[in-house]
């Protein structure tokens, strides 16, 4: 009874605002307090996660990423793609899709594409006679597209919080990562071609332009997924040489930022997002370490397994699960929370913790779309000064077209996995 | 309300000089290492232990900040559809809450310090151990500080908003 008082009061602190980490604390404080077990448990567990070589990754990527969201990168990029693919129909859609997935694999699917880029392509598309309605779904969609694409923040973090390696990870995201933005560009093709947009014809000497001006950049992702695939580096020392190189190339190459007038405000700004993660993954190792030790889990499978006997069902069942959770928590709280509690329960269901981890951030990427609380809409929806509910529809169809991928990627593991399997990442 | 806001404008800035210090120094060493060890096969003994430290002192350091901008990660699904009124008295309520699980963390943290302390044990060379700890009390201790400023202010603002009313 006054344990599921206190439930209450906690939940509705939670949905009245009050920061996550609190809630997770609290939730660890009264647990290992009603086990009779010291509350430094929790800080225990938060000291071991924080001094983990891989964390070691995040506030570099992520820095790395704001300064490129900062500087004049979005640009560049945009006129490369579209000096390469604006000859297709459709051609501008499937730049943005393109453009996007990359910038957010480095930005880590933080909110910063939208605003980076979709402020840049969005005019664009309008102007280019896509229809709103399409275009504004498009840049909403691409808004998270590409966290399945190696350096992304929720990759890492998922390998952190399941404890599996980062370079398996980054390594099955690939082609899942390939397919979503090939099934949303051949959408934009049909659409492009229905709308009869016109086309940008294809010219070397533009192209030879766009290359030579994002000369200093184009190395980037050779570099980091190169590296890391032939095993020349980590993906922690992949973190540490993009950091170092995008600062240098954006402050004394390019030029866009300012040493001393931008760099400590990204500093900053990136350190705040690194920090609120940190809190939340700190109290929440502590919790799901008692958990694990109260056989949470075991109980959660002894449970469903009287229900569900196929790992088939299984699978549907958790797809629905995780876009109900994709619904209600942001993507990093949800990783850190959730993600120790299901993969012994798959596990149990023999299902592979790196596909499972694909599966996983499939899921929580259409969350990103979803109301109530899917980030990109409300991001679209101040960025371009629509209201939600308009956003919301100008997506549907990019929802149906990733859960459509969705499915395809849960029950063929081989996706995910063949590319691990082939390069022999461990 | 002047003098809470200018505390922790004050409080910012300090934490915002000493993040540019943690990160700015974690950039250059963790490059330095990559660099040492795959070029020259060699590196610092304690190059990596202090990049893995200056994370999560970076990290405390951007929480820190991160209370006194409202950036902390919520679910806050029902906020928006209550009067800004209701809004400032519910603020002060989640913020006060988070101020008790703040202290209670760094009371923990401490309790964690001394055990550290006593077992003895080295971080890295002549480094004792519990010296990797020391940033966690005082971080959440920090925390708990910006968050007794924000419901101060919330406070002071709706005294202030009725006393008009008045």
């Amino acid at each position: 009874m006054e344990t599921l008082l206190i439930g209450l009061l906690l939940a509705l602190l939670a949905l009245f605002g009050a920061p996550l980490f609190a809630i997770i604390g609290a939730v660890a404080l009264l647990a290992f307090g009603s086990a009779g077990i010291d509350s430094s448990a929790v800080m225990v567990e938060l000291y071991r996660i924080a001094i983990n070589p891989t964390l070691v990754a995040i506030p570099l990527f992520t820095f790395a990423g704001y300064v490129m969201a900062e500087s004049k990168t979005p640009v560049r990029l945009v006129n490369l793609a579209r000096s390469i693919f604006g000859t297709i129909p459709g051609g501008l859609a499937v730049v943005a899709l393109v453009t996007c997935a990359i910038f957010t694999a480095f930005t880590g699917a933080s909110g910063v594409t939208i605003v980076a880029l979709g402020g840049l392509l969005f005019p664009i598309l309008v102007k280019e006679n896509y229809p709103e309605k399409f275009s504004l779904g498009l840049i909403t969609t691409s808004g998270s597209l590409g966290l399945l694409f190696p350096p992304s923040l929720p990759l890492i973090l998922y390998a952190l919080v399941a404890n599996i390696s980062v370079d398996k990870l980054f390594a099955a995201g690939i082609i899942p990562g390939i397919l979503l933005v090939v099934a949303l560009a051949l959408y934009g093709i049909r659409e492009g071609k229905r709308a009869a947009v016109p086309t940008t014809p294809f010219v070397w000497m533009n192209v030879r332009s766009a290359v030579r001006a994002a000369a200093w950049e184009i190395p980037l992702p050779v570099v980091v997924i190169g590296g890391i695939y032939s095993g020349l580096f980590t993906a922690t020392e992949a973190a540490a040489v993009t950091a170092f190189y995008v600062l240098v190339v954006e402050v004394f190459v390019y030029r866009d930022l300012s040493l001393f007038r931008d760099i400590p405000r990204i500093m900053r700004d990136s350190m705040v997002l690194v920090g609120a993660i940190l809190m939340i993954l700190g109290c929440a190792m502590g919790l799901t370490n008692y958990l694990v030790d109260d056989e949470v889990p075991m109980k959660l499978f002894e449970f469903t397994k009287t229900f569900i006997d196929s790992p088939t069902v299984f699978l549907i069942v958790l797809n629905i699960f995780l876009i109900i959770v994709g619904m209600m928590m942001d993507i990093f709280s949800a990783i850190i929370v959730v993600v120790p509690l299901i993969i012994p329960i798959a596990k149990a269901y023999s299902i592979d913790p790196v596909h499972l981890g694909i599966i996983f951030l499939t899921n929580l990427e259409i969350g990103y779309l979803t109301p109530p609380v899917g980030l990109n809409l409300f991001i679209s929806s101040i960025r371009f000064g629509k209201p939600v509910f308009t956003v919301v529809r100008a997506t549907l169809p990019y929802i149906g077209i990733l859960l459509v991928a969705l499915i395809v990627i849960t029950y063929v593991p081989g996706l995910s996995l063949w590319l691990v399997n082939l390069l022999g990442v461990r | 309300m002047t003098f809470v806001r200018s505390l922790d404008r004050l409080l910012i800035k300090i934490e915002s000089a000493f993040l540019v210090l943690f990160l700015g120094t974690m950039i250059v060493l963790a490059f330095t290492q990559v660099v040492l060890r795959n070029l020259f096969d060699t590196g610092f003994l304690w190059g990596d232990t202090l990049v893995r430290h200056l994370v999560l002192w970076a990290g405390f350091t951007g929480a820190a900040i991160a209370t006194s901008e409202e950036r902390h990660i919520s679910i806050d699904a029902l906020t928006k559809f209550i009067s800004p009124r209701v809004k400032s008295v519910v603020q002060i309520l989640t913020n006060l809450f988070a101020v008790i699980v703040c202290c209670l963390l760094a009371q923990a943290a401490l309790t964690f310090l001394s055990a550290e302390k006593e077992a003895g044990g080295s971080l890295i060379l002549s480094v004792p151990s519990w010296i990797g700890l020391i940033v966690i009390a005082p971080g959440y201790s920090l925390m708990a500080l910006h968050f007794v400023l924000k419901v101060i202010e919330d406070a002071m603002k709706m005294s202030g908003a009725s006393g008009e009313a008045l």
